[in-house]
């Protein structure tokens, strides 16, 4: 009877141990992942029916709220440019000279055909003010130790009500994350890799976006340069850079 | 024998005229209204054929996997060179390549920021070309509510109660948003050229149709189509031979094992169709059979009546000695003349009726102001293959069991009695 | 004239088998029109039969925010069921559907649905929702329609992958296992239309008590405003329907005057053979002193005569068929081969009493006319030679 009470008690210490571990994890690697301001240039290679296309854009990002995106390439999307502004987005078409407003149920559409919606890139809290964590076991991953935490969601209004990540132990990087449904079942994959050092933070360059739910190959998505703390001026985030 | 009993049937006006006159309307009512409920019927599979399925239609096989989420990532290419083999492998179809889309209709303010916005269910079609037939086959002309149809690039038709939500009016700039072939964004702009109405309120909601090289630079298809669309040069869906067209068409790709391999499925293969195809067919034979049922009975009774008639010529030829098998069989086989008479002449006159509707229908629209694209404008008759047979059947069986029927009592009558008969 | 019928009915009676001969037939071409043309009314009705029977039942009651042809307004319109419909509901008259928009995962393709949460007991609608009554944990039973069983290349016994997103937002997703597939004609309850059972989609979306649309039985039932939900009567959700059969009603016309040719053509021929074999007696009818155009009226009035007979005789027999045929229907089994499954269609045939009386006093018209003419060749007829039966 005694052991049994003590295996519960240290069981139940031990969980709330690894919740605060959990917690201070995700902290680390929040720190690690987000910036004041970012500038990054990126490809994205979605995986289409016929062909795989690739895109290269230029953000600029403040903080979690605020980003300015310009596609340079292919020549159809060149000049093309998305604004966001807390929950809000809009879409500049040079070809059209129009400015489009992206609203509602349109969010839930997906993102140039990729795995991702514009949805998805437009949640900014912060991921332990809707999740309560903990580790749940270790795994290593192409030769990195990792964590690996469940997250179960604490508030309601969230897209996913549990999630799992590996974080790498030493750089506090998340290697890959998982996306499930309220029943359990697994929805999406994310595979981030090549971890870079840059400006003296961990950064992983590649990330690979998979709706496993869905065929194909996923989304992959590629950093091919990114500075942090940069001075990016204010008028860039407003719809008049829109058209510039 | 049977050139003395015809010659007696056309020297004998009383025996001959009546009962083919009478055969003969029997029998063209028969055809005329056979082929008038074909038509009847079959009204709702041209509205649809006419609207999205074609009498056939040749897509991608994943295409048509996913026809329901109209995926243009799955278009078919190279439809220039498809097209020609069409033309010539399969004349007898007029072929018009069609693009269906969805997306999301923005009309801009002064700033040219959105103003309004909403979903649209979109149809790019050839409307340009000259000698498209397209707008007649969708009725657009009429179905306009405010303005005309496109003549130049660049120009658009939407619904009247899209152009009303987005409160947009003719002559103003209007922003396509949807997905290039490849996925890709596309934002494209239109001219509003005219309003239309559909008469059934999903696509009264939010549909545009546009010239579809205009949507090919939209949605980036260059040389692709959605679908493309095959309709009998006669302008009715023959089941049959749709479906044996599409099998020789898909034979010749059979061996390719490309999901982006044309197929070719009738009209009857896409959605909930083939279901309606079916009932129409089953209903118009059935109704059809119960009218041929009470045909026959009034020409049974004439028939009847005929033979009848001829009582008394009957006697005189059995007291002058001719054998009663003799006269019976000379009797069947002079019905079976006047059937055959009577019913060529009732299928001619029928299917000249039905013809005639055919070609011009029946005008119904009178009772509607103004006129929607869905709802039936004319009814036509229909002539199918079994109008050039139908009319035998009440024609010549009928006529000539009602003939047996009477004649049985040849059989019946005494020779001793017959000059008693006779005199009165 | 008095003696034109008393004649009259003698003559026809006296003639026996022939006259009940063209009795019999004109009858059944009475019954035969009555009924095919309410057979084509049937057809042009059958698609709102179908909506009745499959989808709208007497009317509807609409959560406010819904709107059919926004899937993304079902993420908004759905809550608790009125108290006001709960006798309704209970007795089974009153049925609550919520809807929720979702994602199925057919071998890795993707598609949009709609995910309707129905009462398995339910007795309002032709589907059934009684497969759905079965317990299962590791998948949610479901009934589809068989386009969307082709759609999705799915039979009963396959479980497909499903998703949905909570009242909250939160991504669902489970398996559906089919349990039965059935055939409509209409559409819009088959095609991406997926029924799970109500309380499940309820639980599912965190929606207990909810409901986004609420069907009741009886068109007749009275209409009770309730705070919150639209009332649509089966007239104005019928609306487009009934203006196709408005259109369509003109085309009748013409089968229906084919019909009545055919009556015409049944009494014609008799018509013009008894003016031809009772040549005698017209002739005596003329030596007795008859005028010309009292022997045509007598004429005529026989055959007038037939179709009143034949009137009674169709009554007779005619009627309770055609009642019963409004009734239980013309069902016609259909092989819908193309999904291998047989179908059974029922036509009920639509007639009003104005068709019944029309059609009589058309086809009494008709038969005078036709009976009229041939007769008139009798005021032709020289009196003597008519005696001796020399006409041809």
């Amino acid at each position: 009877m005694k052991t049994i009470l003590i295996l519960i008690l240290s069981t139940c210490f031990l969980i709330t141990a690894s919740a605060q571990d959990a917690d201070n994890i995700l902290n680390r690697v929040e720190r690690n992942m987000s910036s004041d301001n970012r500038i990054f240039e990126s490809s994205m290679i979605i995986h289409g029916n016929r062909v795989s296309r690739i895109i290269t854009s230029r953000t600029y990002a403040v903080g979690d709220k605020q980003s300015f995106t310009e596609y340079l390439s292919p020549a159809r999307e060149q000049g093309t440019k998305m604004l966001k502004l807390e929950n809000q987005l809009w879409i500049y078409s040079p070809s059209t000279d129009r400015t489009i407003q992206i609203s509602g149920h349109m969010l839930r559409q997906s993102l140039m055909g990729s795995d991702l919606s514009y949805e998805d890139m437009m949640d900014d809290r912060k991921i332990t003010e809707i999740y309560d964590s903990k580790v749940v076991g270790t795994e290593t991953i192409d030769g990195r130790n990792t964590w690996i935490l469940e997250l179960t969601a604490k508030v309601s209004d969230v897209a996913y009500h549990t999630r799992k990540m590996w974080i790498d132990t030493e750089r506090y990087v998340p290697l890959r994350e998982e996306l499930f449904a309220k029943s359990g079942q697994l929805l999406k994959r994310t595979t981030l890799s090549e971890v870079n050092q840059i400006d003296g933070r961990w950064f992983p360059m590649k990330v690979v976006y998979k709706d496993v739910l869905k065929q194909g190959l996923g989304t992959e998505f590629i950093i091919i340069s990114v500075k942090f703390n940069q001075s990016i001026p204010d008028h860039i985030f407003t719809k008049a850079a829109l058209k510039q | 024998m049977i050139k003395f009993l015809f010659k007696g049937l056309i020297r004998d006006k009383s025996r001959s005229r009546l009962p083919i006159i009478v055969v003969a309307v029997g029998v063209m009512l028969t055809v005329f209204l056979h082929a008038y409920i074909v038509g009847f019927m079959g009204d709702t599979i041209e509205t649809n054929a006419r609207f999205s399925t074609g009498h056939v239609k040749v897509m991608t096989r994943s295409y048509s996997d996913n026809m329901q989420q109209i995926p243009n990532d799955l278009a078919i290419t190279g439809i220039s060179s498809l097209l020609n083999d069409l033309d010539r492998e399969f004349p007898g179809f007029e072929w018009s390549p069609r693009i269906q889309f969805g997306g999301l209709v923005d009309a801009p303010d002064e700033t040219g920021e959105t103003k309004s916005q909403g979903p649209a269910l979109g149809f790019g079609m050839d409307l340009l070309s000259g000698g498209s037939r397209e707008p007649e086959r969708l009725n657009l002309q009429k179905s306009l509510v405010r303005g005309k149809l496109p003549d130049s690039p660049g120009e658009i038709l939407l619904s009247e109660t899209f152009s009303r939500k987005l409160k947009v009016n003719l002559g103003e700039r209007v922003t396509l948003i949807s997905s290039t072939m490849f996925g890709g964004m596309a934002i494209h702009n239109f001219v509003i050229a005219g309003t239309l109405l559909f008469g059934q309120e999903g696509l009264d909601r939010g549909t545009i149709i546009a010239d579809i090289e205009d949507v090919r630079m939209a949605l980036d298809m260059k040389d692709a189509t959605g679908e493309i669309l095959g309709f009998f040069r006669d302008g009715f869906y023959n089941d049959d031979l749709a479906l044996s067209e599409a099998d020789r068409f898909n034979a010749s790709y059979s061996s390719v094992s490309d999901e982006f391999a044309p197929i070719m499925k009738s009209l009857s293969r896409q959605g909930g169709m083939g279901t309606y195809v079916n009932l129409a067919k089953g209903w118009s034979t059935y109704i059809s059979l119960i009218f041929i049922f009470a045909m026959s009975l009034v020409l049974w009774n004439a028939g009847l009546l005929g033979g009848l008639r001829r009582y008394g010529e009957v006697g005189i030829r059995l007291a002058m000695g001719e054998e009663k098998g003799h006269v019976y069989r000379s009797m069947i086989i002079e019905s079976v003349m006047i059937g055959i008479i009577g019913s060529v002449f009732g299928t001619i006159l029928g299917l000249s009726f039905a013809w005639l509707v055919q070609e011009y229908g029946i005008n119904i629209s009178g009772m509607m102001q103004g006129s929607a694209m869905l709802m039936p404008e004319v009814i036509r008759a229909r002539i199918t293959p079994p109008d050039f047979y139908i009319g035998f059947l009440p024609g010549i069986a009928a006529t000539v069991i009602g003939t047996m029927l009477s004649g049985i009592g040849i059989y019946k009558r005494q020779t001793a009695r017959l000059f008693k008969e006779l005199e009165a | 004239m008095k003696l034109a019928i008393k004649l009259a009915f003698r003559n026809l009676i006296g003639a026996g088998l022939r006259t009940w001969l063209n009795v019999i037939v004109l009858s059944f071409s009475f019954v035969i029109i009555i009924w095919l043309k309410g057979v084509m009314s049937g057809w042009d009705q059958q698609a709102k039969t179908d909506m009745t029977n499959w989808e709208i039942g007497g009317g509807q009651y609409w959560h406010e925010a819904y709107d059919p042809y926004d899937p993304f307004t079902f993420s908004d319109s759905h809550s608790p069921i009125p108290g006001e419909f709960r006798s309704e509901i209970e007795k089974g008259d009153m049925e609550p559907y919520l809807i929720s928009q979702g994602t199925i995962y057919p071998q890795g393709r993707i598609q949009s649905i709609m995910i309707k949460g129905i009462n398995p007991k339910q007795s309002i609608f032709m589907l059934p929702a009684h497969k759905l009554d079965t317990v299962m944990t590791d998948a949610i039973p479901s009934i589809i329609g068989s386009l969307m069983a082709r759609n999705l290349k799915a039979g009963i016994g396959d479980r497909v992958t499903i998703q949905w997103r909570d009242n909250q937002g939160t991504f669902d997703a489970a398996e559906i296992l089919i349990t039965e597939i059935f055939t409509v004609s209409v559409p819009a309850v088959d095609q991406g239309q997926v029924y799970i059972p109500l309380d499940r989609l309820q639980s599912m979306m965190g929606l207990e008590g909810e409901a986004t649309i609420l069907t009741y039985r009886n068109s007749e039932t009275p209409v009770v405003d309730v705070p919150g939900w639209t009332h649509r009567p089966k007239e104005v959700l019928t609306a487009q329907v009934d203006e196709m059969i408005k259109m369509k009603t003109t085309g009748q016309s013409v089968l229906y005057a084919v019909l009545l040719l055919l009556a015409m053509l049944a009494i014609f021929d008799t018509q013009v053979l008894s003016i031809f074999r009772r040549q005698k007696e017209i002739g005596t009818y003329v030596a007795l002193g008859y005028t010309r155009r009292q022997v045509v009226g007598l004429f005529t009035v026989e055959g007038a005569m037939y179709a009143v007979f034949a009137a009674l005789l169709s009554a007779a027999y005619g009627l309770p068929f055609l009642a019963w045929q409004a009734k239980a229907g013309w069902t016609m089994p259909v092989d819908a081969s193309d999904f291998g499954m047989a179908i059974a269609q029922t036509l009920y045939p639509v007639y009003s009493a104005g068709l019944v009386v029309s059609t009589v006093l058309l086809v009494l018209l008709v038969t005078t006319v036709v009976s009229y003419w041939p007769s008139r060749r009798i005021a032709k007829m020289n009196p003597t030679e008519a005696l001796r039966g020399k006409i041809q």
